[in-house]
């Protein structure tokens, strides 16, 4: 009996408890190395949608020129030209190449979690005189459930790590 | 005279790297012609777009004017400068196309009146521009001869930039009389007419400079139309040999875009370190 109400009790907290107090959401994004000339650092999304496409949360926004932002078609077509949610935290200038860690609490400025559920992580590159990739990974958030997934771009994005835990 | 011999050892020394370094900011530039080949008794027009833009063939910013187009800001220098040329069949070279410019992209109309080839260019004499590294580290560049620079730059090099950007357009038969060099700058040469490209054929094409077979390393490449609707820029770097031939053979049909960019070192001393020169064509290739 005990162990059943336990047992309940631990249930109805994942299942009401949106994104367990200690998950974290890290990713790890490479920009890789390309041989050409002219190489312009490449503009650089990572986000999070629910499976019907509403954006959910901007991991990185990495840019230089606003007349540009519409090259990372599908980031701004679902969240940067409304802006929102709002991504100012978490845009930057563009990075050079090298491996760059994302971190997210699952926890919005209005410290509000996300709900648990099935989401998709959206990973967006698009270089000047280059090309552009985008990568997608279905993942689920809040339910306390470890995951690892890992991607490999062929173009403009390197290899991708994902880890929940 | 102390400072400027400074600078000149310091722009040497930099220089390779500046070389590789170059092309940052250089954006590709085009004309497109709405036929490369037409057929017919009388005498028929083309229209031709041009522009400065890296999607390949979508416009950004116009190129070319006959001051009676869009203001244009800053570019307005550079269309000054512009020759508007047109070799005829017969050879004989006119330079008075009247461009005009669009906030996009400028247009053009050419009347081929005699039966063959007609090469339409856009051509950029040398125009001197200083690059140099700001005090912040960041770089910059400054158009026209012994310009004030900001306080501190460094990496100082001294540079002269030219261009062709050109295309072929054939009434009735090809022919070669506008094909010919002209000898001036990098222009293409080889076995192949620009005007007869076909899926699966291998084209024979070869680079000359100032008329002479381009012997200088030159990054050469080939990139199809549509840039804008596809993830991947397709972007094929060709290797020239050393009497500067090279081959291409098409797999699509449609407009191709032709880049050939080399660079020669002056001999110091000298009122410029390092001289660019760029071939930009557009070819169009027809399925078999």
């Amino acid at each position: 009996m005990k162990h059943l109400l336990l047992l309940t009790l631990v249930v109805s907290t994942l299942l009401v408890t949106p994104f367990g107090a200690a998950e974290t959401l890290d990713v790890s994004v490479e920009v890789p190395e390309i041989n050409a000339n002219p190489y312009h650092k490449p503009y650089v999304a990572v986000w999070i949608e629910t499976p019907k496409r509403k954006g959910v949360h901007t991991l990185a926004f990495w840019k230089e020129q606003s007349d540009w932002y519409k090259d990372l078609r599908q980031w701004w077509r679902k969240i940067g030209r409304k802006k929102s949610p709002n991504y100012d935290a978490v845009s930057g200038a563009t990075r050079k190449p090298g491996i760059y860690k994302l971190s997210w609490d699952g926890k919005f400025e209005s410290s509000k979690q996300v709900i648990a559920g099935e989401y998709v992580l959206h990973i967006e590159a698009v270089r000047e005189q280059g090309s552009r990739e985008y990568l997608r990974q279905r993942i689920r958030l809040g339910e306390n459930q470890a995951q690892h997934f890992e991607l490999q771009g062929q173009t403009e994005l390197g290899k991708i790590l994902i880890s929940i835990k | 005279m102390t400072l400027l011999k400074r600078i000149s050892t310091l722009a040497s020394f930099c220089l390779l790297a500046s070389i590789t370094t170059f092309n940052a900011i250089a954006h590709e530039r085009f004309m497109v012609p709405t036929h490369t080949l037409l057929s017919g008794d009388k005498a028929q027009a083309v229209t031709l777009m041009a522009s400065i833009s890296n999607d390949i063939f979508h416009p950004d910013r116009p190129l070319g004017d006959s001051d009676t187009g869009a203001d244009v800001g800053d570019l307005k220098n550079l269309f000054k400068v512009l020759q508007h040329s047109v070799i005829a069949p017969d050879g004989s070279i006119s330079n008075n196309t009247r461009w005009q410019a669009f906030e996009r992209f400028s247009v053009a109309d050419v009347w081929l009146k005699d039966s063959g080839t007609y090469r339409i260019g856009l051509i950029q004499p040398e125009v001197p521009m200083t690059t140099f590294k700001k005090s912040d580290g960041t770089s910059g560049r400054v158009f026209g001869k012994n310009p004030a620079l900001p306080k501190g730059a460094t990496n100082i090099v001294r540079r002269t930039t030219s261009s062709r950007v050109e295309t072929f357009v054939s009434l009735n038969s090809p022919s070669t009389a506008a094909v010919k060099a002209i000898g001036k700058g990098v222009e293409l040469a080889g076995e192949t007419h620009p005007n007869d490209l076909f899926v699966g054929e291998e084209a024979n094409f070869q680079l000359l400079f100032d008329g002479k077979p381009l012997t200088i390393p030159t990054n050469i490449k080939v990139i199809k139309a549509g840039t804008r609707h596809r993830n991947n820029r397709n972007e094929v770097a060709l290797t020239a040999n050393q009497s500067g031939e090279f081959t291409f053979t098409p797999t699509e049909a449609g407009f191709y875009f032709l880049a050939a960019e080399t660079s020669v070192k002056v001999p110091q001393p000298a009122e410029f370190d390092i001289k660019h020169y760029s071939l930009y064509l557009t070819l169009e290739v027809f399925p078999e």
